[in-house]
């Protein structure tokens, strides 16, 4: 294998973990939010934190990766693609993590209804219902998907 | 190295084949993910196990069909007459792969018939991660076309 084929599979490889880790945190989410029992929410938000470690690493690889690729594919670091693909994957994950911490607050709020008896609550439906947090990450992920277009279409190179 | 240039009539089918394998990734990582929860978390174990079984039905079947259907596409205008051995390997994960699928799916809504306990409940997170192995070697033989 040459060091453009090594470099393509793990920036690769950080696409999958990161675009995989968003479907694992938007399908859980869904689920979340279809539930009323706190002690069920707490379980559901806590499994999230699985898909935030892949979607971390991911991001992490593909950025990395992408970047040595750019370098090594006779690329231009100011090529217009290779700016936008950046400053998207920056713009998906202060999204997601701005989401990601308003999910947190409703959890933790989601625990504390489970320690005082696990009954349904109007107040956690309305959080976790929240429509800035839906945005937010569902937002992150439709970046996402935004910036695997433009991985694939270069337009300009 | 010169940058890769490919027709631009590829770039559709391409992001949809891709698209659909992360959907596929995503949707089976999370089938497995809830199924050994329900080990560690019995009171919710029937919950998660409807969990396991909807991402089953709206994730891993339309992301499965959306990744088949695109590599079908792109190879078609790709190689029309042989294909690469690189190729062959995806196919040799999504066509055997799909049989898994199916048996993941069959033993999912076993495990919801079940309250998602019993040996059911631990195949189906089990099932799906061998599937997340093959599909690892199938990215693998697509980005470094060996």
């Amino acid at each position: 294998m040459s060091t453009y084929e090594w470099l393509l599979f793990l920036h690769v490889t950080g696409a999958f973990l990161l675009l995989g880790g968003g479907v694992v945190a938007g399908s859980l989410n869904i689920a979340a939010l279809r539930r009323d029992r706190p002690s069920e929410i707490v379980l559901l938000f806590g499994l999230i934190r699985i898909a935030v470690v892949s979607i971390l690493i991911g991001t992490l690889l593909a950025f990395v990766f992408g970047l040595w690729l750019v370098h090594e594919a006779g690329y231009g670091y100011g090529d217009g693609w290779v700016i936008t693909a950046i400053v998207l994957l920056i713009v998906a994950n202060a999204m997601g993590g701005i989401g990601g911490k308003r999910d947190e607050a409703t959890a933790k709020f989601a625990a504390e209804l489970a320690a005082q008896g696990d009954a349904p609550s109007p107040e956690l439906r309305s959080r976790v219902r929240d429509p800035i947090s839906l945005a937010l990450s569902y937002g992150s992920g439709l970046v996402l998907v935004a910036i695997l277009a433009i991985m694939i279409w270069k337009p300009g190179a | 190295m010169l940058a890769v240039i490919r027709p631009d009539s590829w770039n559709l089918p391409l992001f949809l084949h891709v698209l659909g394998a992360t959907v596929l990734f995503g949707a089976t990582a999370t089938v497995a993910i809830v199924g050994f929860a329900g080990r560690t978390h019995a009171p919710q174990a029937p919950m998660l196990a409807r969990v396991g079984l909807k991402t089953f039905l709206f994730g891993i079947i339309p992301g499965f069909i959306l990744m088949r259907a695109a590599a079908g596409w792109i190879v078609d205008k790709e190689f029309p007459d042989k294909t690469p051995g690189w190729v062959d390997v995806g196919f040799a994960v999504s066509e055997p792969g799909a049989i898994l699928l199916i048996a993941l799916g069959i033993l999912a809504w076993m495990s919801v018939r079940r309250q998602g306990v019993g040996r059911i409940a631990v195949a189906v997170p089990v099932l799906a991660s061998i599937y997340l192995v093959a599909l690892g070697i199938a990215w693998w033989a697509m980005s470094a076309k060996p």
